[in-house]
């Protein structure tokens, strides 16, 4: 009996409890209400500093708001196994693009980064889903008229500005350096949104004394060199100087007939190629229209899945003369030059045909044969490949812009200290990446009057990559209130080390036709911030943060 | 006899336990080979075919066995990333590896058995009083410290060694034989020898020094003295040949050892070994070239075990006679 009325006070005063409780809830929005804490995904601070420094940065701000933040370091694989294949266990994460020649072309970001089509699988892994926005994305590529386009791109620009799916932080400034003593000033060519390390100066660069050979680093080793496989950053720069294309991206970072005299569009869905006269694979048979229809037929089946996107636009390849063909488009596509043109490698079909016919019904692809063949038609013939080591090429003085040097040598130079002691010596002579801090090696130019330096601002940039599929981030004024809270130029100074100007769009400052000054207004800081999350009926109780009245949280943090 | 077989087959079960455990230590780590392969154009077909292509499909235990038996037929597989014959690649870089680590450690031991016998015998000088805090202190300081320091110093400001690799740029040769036996090569290993021999110096000397403190107090040395024998006499021929014994197998071992410690030499050097390429083997989930290297590694050194354990026999004979007995 005594039990029982135990249990029944205990019974009253649970319910009291909970009363009371609800009580608090709605008066303080009620626990779960709270916006969870969001973890922030980066890397190492050993492998990306500026990276890792920014996402302390951004945590600080967003802390200001009333969210509880916590910056987790991934190792890369394990960080890209999460954010790429596991794409809705994560909140945010910092992440970067890197800009190539072909992205001069402002279709590769504008197109691929936020289409909803490439959002289960592709480069959309934030998965921001805008009709409005797909159907800007596919009609910028079907206008040929470039200042009609350039108003879609401004649009997309703009659209992307309202939504900020992400916060852009900085485009980096990267300085690259070469020993002026050997190589004349002037034949260095810059290549915008790329710096000196291109092609053009490969071809351009004279030397000025007994110095013959261009000496560059690598800070990783080279996986591939194979002209149907990209396997690592550095693979490009090797398969670029190999392999002939029919355009290339031109130091303006606009395509331009290569292996080509003319490239013309008939209409909107048809180019028709004049291929140049007497080119020769480095094995000495002639490159014919044959070969070139090859290339672009190769990457069509399944072999060489990373090219095929390249050619799933065009319908068919016709010859049309000794040196002629034409290529028609299933859609037009304004892009083909840029994106297909200048991208498939040259390839030479006595060599391949029998290869790929070989892998034919086999699991395997071209990509795993790391290097079947280097007979290329390009300006410089593979010579020796000592993968830890270095890899070395040759001029190929019959080819039509053949090289002033004689050799471009690449050595693979872990340490980045090292290549500056390298450099000074002159077992290097061209600094092709550096893996130091900048300022470094500024400041070992100015003791050593032969470096000259030059810093040029990248197409690529670095984000904060914001999860639109969970909330809170579904939220277009929750992801413009965290974007808004951080502070680009503290950024720029304080992570960059002022090597880098300030973000607000997938679409470089470089590219100057194509970026849209409009964006580069953002009115940043933690009062705007605070300001949006408020009118949007955020509510901030006892320093925490807490969702608008009728949404609640219903994601626990990983 | 009968104890040499013993000792090795002490080694091969040590092998085997090895094998083993990094077979699964790999595949339980995070992440899979495949998220190195991050490319939007690969769907979930080809990666499937990928995986089967790997191997990597089938139960663990399979997966295991098959391993094991290539490995018995002397087959360490396909390297994932660089579609080559794991050996290949490995046979590549083993030659720079073992001459980095060997001329290293023979620099380090001839200079730390005579430094420590010598210190020995300078004991309560004012010489003692310098070294042996020097020595602790290059023992002590990080590889990659020194290393910076000497390639500051000796390379990037004095200019007398090159900052990096294993030869010249451009440099052809017609074998490897050839290119090791080169100035030139020479050259540009003489600054990560002096590092690594630097580094490793302390342990011999040290090992040397407190068994020659020891041994001096033995009878036979009282013996000697007795017998009136010059000190050198007996620094030499009585004290630090029983001295040595211990230094012996830290040699062997420190062979092994420094094998795959020489991640850190280098990296800074740029020198083409077997520890940057298992680096770079582990952060790609290559296990087929990760296995192999570390695979190599401790066959070097269990090699290295078994021969310091039978010159251990040769050297001291109360080992075998004292199983007999």
């Amino acid at each position: 009996m005594r039990k029982l009325k135990v249990a029944a006070a205990l019974g009253l005063a649970a319910v009291g409890v909970a009363a009371l409780g609800l009580a608090t809830a709605a008066f303080a929005q009620g626990a779960s209400e709270r916006v969870r804490k969001i973890n922030l995904y980066t890397w190492p601070q050993a492998a990306l500093p500026q990276s890792y420094q920014a996402s302390q940065l951004i945590a600080q701000q967003w802390r200001q708001l009333g969210l509880d933040v916590e910056v987790k370091p991934l190792q890369r694989q394990a960080q890209t196994q999460l954010i790429w294949f596991s794409r809705d266990k994560w909140d945010a994460t910092m992440w970067r693009m890197v800009g190539r020649p072909e992205r001069s072309d402002p279709d590769e970001f504008l197109y691929s980064l936020y289409h909803s089509s490439y959002a289960e699988k592709g480069y959309n892994f934030i998965g921001y889903i805008n009709p409005e926005y797909d159907k800007l994305a596919e009609k910028q590529r079907t206008q040929l008229d470039r200042d009609e386009r350039r108003k879609t791109a401004f649009a997309m620009q703009e659209i992307i500005n309202r939504d900020q799916p992400q916060a852009f932080l900085v485009h980096p400034k990267y300085p690259l350096a070469f020993n002026k003593a050997v190589f004349k000033e002037d034949t260095v060519v810059n290549q915008s949104g790329i710096g000196i390390r291109n092609i053009w100066t490969f071809l351009k660069i004279e030397p000025l004394g007994a110095q013959k050979d261009l000496i560059i680093n690598s800070n990783e080793t080279i996986n591939a060199t194979n002209p149907l496989y990209i396997g690592g950053a550095v693979d490009s720069w090797v398969t670029d100087l190999i392999w002939d294309r029919v355009m290339r991206i031109g130091p303006d970072g606009m395509p331009q007939p290569w292996a080509a005299e003319s490239v013309s569009w008939a209409d909107d869905k048809t180019v028709d190629v004049k291929l140049r006269a007497g080119m020769k694979w480095h094995d000495g048979k002639p490159v014919t229209v044959e070969d070139v229809i090859f290339s672009f037929e190769a990457p069509a089946g399944d072999k060489a899945p990373m090219y095929k996107p390249f050619v799933t636009d065009i319908a068919k390849i016709e010859k049309t003369g000794d040196l002629g063909l034409r290529f028609t488009l299933k859609q037009p596509n304004t892009t083909f030059l840029t994106a297909s043109l200048a991208k498939i490698n040259l390839i030479p079909k006595h060599i391949w045909e029998p290869v790929l016919k070989d892998l034919a019904g086999k699991p395997e692809t071209a990509e795993q044969l790391k290097e079947v063949s280097w007979i290329g038609s390009g300006p410089f013939k593979m010579v020796r490949w000592k993968p830890t080591e270095e890899i070395l090429l040759e001029r190929n003085g019959e080819h039509f812009a053949a090289p002033k040097i004689e050799r471009w040598i690449m050595r693979i130079v872990p340490n980045a200290e090292a290549t500056l002691g390298m450099l000074k010596r002159g077992e290097l002579n061209f600094i092709g990446i550096f893996g130091g801090d900048p300022e470094v090696l500024v400041k070992f130019a100015k003791e050593n009057p032969d470096i000259a330096i030059r810093s040029e601002v990248d197409i690529g940039f670095e984000y904060v990559a914001f999860n639109n599929r969970r909330p809170p981030f579904d939220d277009v004024a929750f992801r413009r209130a965290l974007s808004l809270a951080i502070d680009r130029r503290l950024m720029v100074s304080a992570a960059w080390q002022d090597y880098a100007i300030p973000a607000n769009s997938h679409v470089s400052p470089v590219l100057t036709f194509w970026h849209d000054p409009a964006v580069d207004q953002l009115k940043t800081g933690i009062a705007e911030a605070k300001k949006i999350l408020k009118d949007a009926g955020y509510r901030v109780v006892g320093g925490k943060l807490y969702y608008p009245v009728g949404k609640q949280e219903k994601l626990t943090t990983e | 006899m009968k104890l040499v077989l013993e000792r090795f087959t002490h080694n091969a079960l040590a092998l085997l336990a090895v094998t083993t455990i990094l077979f699964f230590m790999f595949r339980l780590m995070p992440g899979t080979p495949l998220a190195a392969f991050i490319n939007e154009n690969l769907n979930a077909d080809q990666q499937q075919a990928m995986l089967e292509q790997f191997g990597l499909d089938r139960p663990m235990w399979q997966q295991y066995f098959i391993y094991l038996g290539n490995l018995v037929q002397g087959e360490f597989g396909l390297s994932f990333f660089q579609r080559r014959p794991v050996l290949d690649i490995l046979l590549e870089v083993l030659p720079n590896s073992l001459i980095l680590t060997l001329a290293s450690l023979i620099i380090a031991y001839i200079f730390g058995v005579l430094a420590g016998a010598w210190l020995a015998w300078k004991r309560g000088s004012w010489i003692e009083r310098v070294a042996v805090p020097a020595v602790l202190a290059t023992r002590a300081a990080p590889e990659f410290w020194i290393g910076m320091v000497l390639l500051a110093l000796l390379s990037f400001n004095a200019g007398w060694f090159p900052s990096g690799g294993a030869s010249s740029p451009g440099l052809a040769y017609t074998n490897n034989w050839q290119r090791i036996a080169s100035w030139d090569y020479l050259h540009h290993l003489a600054l990560p020898v002096l590092t690594l021999a630097l580094y490793l110096q302390g342990l011999p000397l040290l090992l040397m020094r407190s068994n020659m403190l020891e041994v001096m107090h033995e009878e036979f040395v009282t013996m000697a003295r007795m017998k009136g024998f010059s000190e050198w006499r007996i620094v030499i021929n009585h004290a630090a040949r029983n001295a040595l014994l211990p230094v012996v197998t830290a040699f062997a071992l420190g062979v092994g050892l420094s094998m795959g410690g020489n991640v850190v030499i280098e990296t800074v050097f740029s020198w083409p070994g077997i520890g940057r390429l298992l680096v770079q083997a582990v952060s790609v989930h290559d296990y087929p070239l990760a296995q192999g290297a570390f695979l190599m590694i401790a066959l070097v050194l269990a090699l290295m075990n078994f021969v310091a354990d039978l010159l251990y026999m040769v050297l001291d004979p109360r080992v075998s006679h004292g199983r007999k007995g």
